[in-house]
């Protein structure tokens, strides 16, 4: 059921990004039975963490091998076929489950790029309260607002965080930012690592346009430039240590059905796990690290939508997937934006089967799905299941129930100031609202999280830096305790949860932590492998 | 007309009867794409986590067999007319126990997907993301300022 993208040659050759070269990048399809691999640093995954690691780690000379799970999609490769994109760029089809009360949906990538290529693109610094609580009540050293200035400036010259063009507004940019001005807020212009986006909407299903800077288009040539090696649809199931520290992985590779098919290892005496908050944490699980913190202090940043039907019609297709957000009520744990995915998502995630689900449905050009992100007190585990994967728990506070509850009715304002007949609701018990005297209805409802449907694609925490390994799993810079060699770096390290978007987080604090992986660890790395020599 | 690859002919036929059931119609979304999106919900099997793939056969059948425990009709899910068959899968949707609501919602995302995403839909519904794609691909290959950009990199 492909749509094919009927591109004149002539226009795709003129699109940077197309026809990009990945040297040193080969498919773990085509590896050897038992391959043993070798190379001074092993980087477990691709995405914001991993990419970024290895660039720097590549750039200052090391040989840096880098092992990603998902496969090589290129630019050129990416359509509006949502079902193919989701089947080639997501882990479990975009489908996988934090278990809780609520019971909430996660999305995650698993390709070269990892999320950086289904996500928005959303590029906003670590909020400087959030930061600052991190040094001063973490204990976490030289990860102020000013210390971090450096590595916020470094990533975003590669990532190029900017403004949605005028020209490639849609209907619903403007219905939202000028409902949030009538009602007194104030609508920020999204900053998204892109170059000259032409608003396609199609963010979460890969850039067909090449505008998005994720790190399948930005660090990963970067680093294979720099000599860095790729190997894709490799799954590192656990590290190798030799007394007391890490000297590599073992893994398998994945055929082309995803099944895990033949074995391999790699050795490497730094070993860096960039797999996202939940497989990290799962890898120092099955490696049979035991500190206790490794898992815990899961938060997830839990979204609540509604989707406001409108007499006019919204046209999608025509705009970006976000330009806007609210920051007004960033310090009471909500944040206001939107996305209109295509209309098998939307659909999958209102309430009906059959004509009822007809009936909604063809209305889709006439709705607008509006969101609020909690930045969650709650926090959960991860936990090995019987097949050894990763699962999530997870379970809402009361407190953070209230704060949803808070924000679902915020959206429901500004939908209903924008013009909005009605407001279809994330409530199992409150399904619809019809006017703006019903908001009282949502902040009326007891903060029970049954019944709540929530779904996130923020997930953090779980291998948490800390001053002291009672509280965190690796320490400020991101070493795992008590394991020389072995790393972390991705969204795992947040002490707390950042009430933003994460992607320029993890890209600067790993910048910050291999700078001092290479100014303090990398030079005892070649004194013991001049001395080996 | 191919045939599923990853669903073995029973899953399939009781699977044909969930998509009978449970896909939309009225309102401009009657396209005669069962066998479509059967084979659009089999290409997605091999993408689920190895657990739900396990499962998926037994949760089929506990659907096929269920209409006695739970429906109070002594017939199969495939052999119930197919508003009687809807009801039977909105009471999973609404069931106390976890596991039961979790299959069918399962199934019903997937279902959805392979069918709001048919082309045949899309067109239907004036959804023009296909056709935004070039056009799309083309603004921005013209408008590209490669000197403010830094390209090349």
């Amino acid at each position: 059921m492909a749509i094919p993208a009927e591109l004149p040659a002539e226009v795709s050759a003129r699109i940077p990004e197309r026809g990009l070269a990945y040297p040193n990048c080969e498919s773990g399809r085509g590896a050897r039975r038992g391959a043993a691999l070798a190379a001074d640093v092993l980087v477990v995954g691709s995405g914001a963490g991993g990419a970024v690691a290895a660039c720097l780690l590549a750039e200052a000379g090391l040989d840096v091998l880098m092992l990603e799970e998902g496969s090589l999609h290129r630019t050129e490769s990416f359509s509006t076929d949502v079902l193919a994109m989701m089947r080639a760029l997501y882990r479990d089809l975009g489908g996988s489950m934090i278990l809780g009360r609520p019971p909430i949906v996660f999305a995650e990538g698993r390709c070269v790029g990892g999320s950086t290529v289904i996500n928005g693109g959303m590029y906003w610094r670590t909020p400087p309260r959030i930061l600052e609580r991190w040094e001063r009540e973490d204990g976490l050293p030289e990860i102020g607002p000013r210390a971090m200035e450096t590595a916020f400036a470094e990533v975003e010259r590669e990532a190029n965080p900017e403004t949605q063009a005028d020209d490639t507004l849609g209907v619903h940019h403007r219905l939202f930012a000028d409902a949030a001005r009538a009602l007194g807020w104030h609508p920020r212009e999204n900053l998204r690592n892109m170059r000259r986006c032409a608003g396609l909407n199609n963010c979460a299903f890969g850039c067909p346009t090449g505008a998005k800077q994720s790190t399948l288009v930005t660090w990963v040539p970067r680093a294979l430039r720099a000599g860095a090696r790729l190997s894709a649809d490799a799954y590192v199931d656990r590290v190798l240590f030799e007394g007391g520290r890490a000297v590599g992985v073992r893994g398998r590779y994945l055929g082309a059905d995803g099944r895990p098919s033949d074995r391999f290892s790699a050795h490497a005496p730094m070993v860096v796990l960039a797999a996202g908050a939940r497989h990290t944490a799962g890898i120092l699980k099955r490696s049979r690290l035991r500190a206790r913190p490794i898992g815990r202090h899961l938060t997830v940043h839990p979204n609540a939508k509604v989707v406001g039907i409108f007499d006019q019609t919204i046209r999608p297709w025509w705009g970006a997937h976000q330009a806007h957000q609210i920051h007004d009520f960033l310090d009471d744990g909500i944040l206001i934006g939107y996305a209109v995915p295509p209309p098998g998502l939307l659909a999958a995630a209102l309430p009906g089967l059959g004509e009822r689900s007809a009936e909604l449905m063809a209305l889709y050009d006439h709705m607008f799905p509006v969101g609020c992100l909690i930045e969650d007190t709650s926090s959960g585990r991860v936990v090995l299941g019987l097949d050894r994967q990763p699962q999530m728990l997870y379970s809402l506070s009361r407190r953070d129930t209230a704060t949803a509850h808070e924000g679902v009715a915020k959206v429901c304002e500004l939908l209903f100031a924008a013009g909005a007949r009605r407001c279809l609701l994330p409530f199992a018990d409150l399904a619809e609202i019809g006017s703006p005297d019903e908001i009282r209805r949502i902040r009326a409802r007891p903060p029970d999280p049954r019944g709540l449907e929530l779904m996130t694609v923020h997930i953090m925490g779980s291998a948490r830096m800390a001053a002291d390994p009672r509280r965190g799993a690796t320490d400020p810079f991101g070493r795992v305790f008590d394991v020389a060699g072995l790393y972390v770096a991705d969204a795992s390290l947040f002490p707390s949860p950042i009430g933003v978007n994460p992607q320029e987080t993890i890209m600067a604090l790993v910048t910050r932590n291999a700078r001092r992986w290479l100014e303090r660890d990398v030079p005892r790395l070649r004194a013991a492998r001049r001395d080996r020599a | 007309m191919s045939a599923p690859r990853h669903l073995s002919p029973s899953s399939a036929a009781i699977l044909r009867a969930v998509i009978a059931a449970i896909r939309p119609r009225g309102h401009g979304f009657d396209q005669p794409i069962d066998e479509d999106v059967l084979l659009e919900v089999d290409r997605c099997l091999p993408c689920l986590p190895a657990l739900a793939r396990a499962a998926l056969p037994l949760g089929l059948r506990l659907l096929e067999w269920g209409p006695a425990p739970f429906f109070r009709r002594f017939t199969r899910l495939s052999a119930m007319p197919r508003d009687e068959a809807r009801a039977y899968l909105q009471g999973w949707l609404d069931s106390r126990l976890a596991l039961r609501r979790l299959l069918v919602h399962g199934l019903r995302a997937l279902v959805f997907l392979a069918f709001y995403q048919h082309p045949s839909v899309l067109r239907a519904m004036g959804v023009g993301w296909d056709r935004r794609l070039a056009e799309t691909v083309r603004l921005r290959a013209d408008t590209l300022d490669r000197e403010k950009y830094g390209y090349p990199r």
